[in-house]
């Protein structure tokens, strides 16, 4: 099997009215066999900056603690967060460097700009930054993401709306995946609050 | 080379010419074959083409009361989750079954030509054939297309006048009798669970019960196995379908979520 199928991923970042949703799926697996159903994907940066990183497991692990020691040195230097923007940046350059042994992952950068603007973008292995105003998707499950979130996305959602739509996105993608589901983790972010969910599906 | 139609054709010989009943041997099955220069390389290609990865879980096991058969309902193409309702026990006769592991297509062609084949058998020796010699016809048709990319692991359960019978019989031309089996990917989580509960004297619904937790845990941990738990009991009147579930809804049966402790207390939003 490739390699980015190997540990198997399902990950998803929505845009609502001045808030953001991050959703992943909960799944380890090795190839076929399922290892853990409580697996972080993922992880904050600082209150209003999440990561997601779908792809190989251990390059996603190794390529976050290199991400929070460089955001940690930031905040020492600069005596604040990083914007989202800026994050997004440093992730394209850090995944460039290692342009010709990269690592396997595909991040999902999900936070809230200047004015609580919400900012979300992906990334292939390599650091092509992919900006949009609406959803981004990535892992093994992405084709079926790409196909529930266009169809079910609308515009300026309210946190409970936009909350829904990630949940029915992801869980149905899922279901039609070998390799991702058995759960889901939810974050729903907006200027006051961060509030995390974890989503029962089906655990086949 | 023709298709092997000796199913469809009448038993009554034509004038002149030879019949396949006659003989007592019937010629081998043979199917046409592509006219290309290299035809090894080419049927590699198709093997490697054709070949599914037996993504599924299957089982049967014989006990006091009969034998019991049970299969998930997946099918993946890779790991794209093609379909979570396909039957996998296939009815051969009111008194057999047959379980699919391999190939959809190869599966149920030849389950439905084993058919026949057992119905004829009936028909020309006025009694039903055992579950050895269904197995045995099986077996030989599967041996003589060996090497040729067939993908067929299936278990042959039924009763007959010496009771529950129960054969592994595969596409590398293998054919086992034994007490359990279990066939797919997601076969070494359920011999797991399968092991460690089976009793000879259990009753029909303890072993249906051990049935359907084989294969739900065997869609926990597989990812190419899930969809619906399907459990059929074979007994001396036929077979009878037990029960059809959900295993996204049977694992919240056995493990409830329960309300949990809060493990981090809501803090107050840093001032903007």
């Amino acid at each position: 099997m490739q390699i980015f199928e190997y540990n198997g991923s399902a990950l998803v970042a929505m845009v609502g009215k001045n808030c953001f949703a991050i959703a992943s799926d909960r799944r380890l697996g090795v190839q076929l066999q399922t290892i853990a159903t409580d697996f972080q994907r993922i992880s904050k940066i600082h209150d209003r900056l999440f990561l997601g990183l779908s792809g190989l497991a251990t390059d996603a692990q190794t390529l976050y603690q290199r991400l929070v020691f460089r955001h940690k040195l930031y905040q020492l230097r600069e005596e604040r967060d990083m914007k989202p923007e800026t994050f997004a940046n440093l992730v394209s350059a850090i995944l460039y460097e290692k342009r010709f042994g990269p690592y396997f992952c595909q991040p999902v950068i999900a936070g809230l700009g200047d004015e609580d603007k919400p900012f979300i973008c992906t990334m292939d292995s390599i650091g092509a930054k992919e900006l949009a105003k609406d959803f981004v998707v990535a892992g093994t499950a992405s084709e079926s993401l790409y196909g529930a979130c266009e169809s079910m996305f609308k515009e300026d959602m309210e946190p409970e709306e936009l909350f829904e739509t990630v949940s029915q996105a992801l869980l149905s993608s899922v279901d039609r995946d070998c390799l991702s589901g058995w759960g889901g983790h939810v974050y729903v972010v907006t200027p006051t609050e961060v509030k995390e969910r974890i989503l029962k599906g089906r655990m086949d | 080379m023709k298709l092997d139609t000796s199913g469809l054709e009448s038993a009554a010989p034509v004038w002149g010419a030879p019949s396949e009943l006659v003989d007592g041997f019937s010629a081998a099955p043979s199917f046409e074959v592509p006219n290309t220069t290299d035809f090894d390389g080419f049927q590699k290609e198709a093997i490697q083409m054709v070949k599914p990865a037996k993504g599924t879980t299957t089982l049967a096991f014989i006990f006091k009361e009969g034998a019991m058969v049970a299969a998930d309902s997946r099918a993946s193409m890779g790991g794209y989750i093609s379909s979570q309702s396909v039957k996998k026990i296939i009815e051969i006769n009111p008194y057999m079954l047959g379980t699919m592991a391999g190939g959809a297509a190869d599966c149920q062609f030849w389950h439905r030509n084993l058919g026949i084949k057992c119905r004829l058998h009936e028909l020309a020796n006025k009694r039903r054939i055992s579950v050895t010699g269904a197995s045995k016809l099986l077996a030989n048709i599967l041996y003589s297309y060996r090497g040729m990319g067939l993908s067929v692991g299936t278990m042959i359960a039924g009763w007959d006048e010496t009771g529950p019978g129960l054969y592994y019989v595969d596409s590398e031309g293998g054919r086992l009798k034994g007490m359990r089996f279990s066939v797919g990917s997601g076969s070494p989580y359920a011999y797991g669970v399968l092991d460690n509960g089976y009793r000879y004297d259990m009753s029909v619904e303890e072993a249906a019960e051990l049935a359907r937790r084989a294969i739900y845990h065997a869609t926990f941990r597989d990812g190419a196995s899930g969809g619906v738990a399907s459990v059929y009991y074979v007994g001396p009147n036929g077979w009878k379908k037990i029960s059809g579930d959900d295993v996204g809804e049977l694992h919240y049966k056995y493990y409830p979520v329960l309300p949990s402790t809060v493990e981090q207390e809501m803090v107050e939003a840093a001032a903007a």
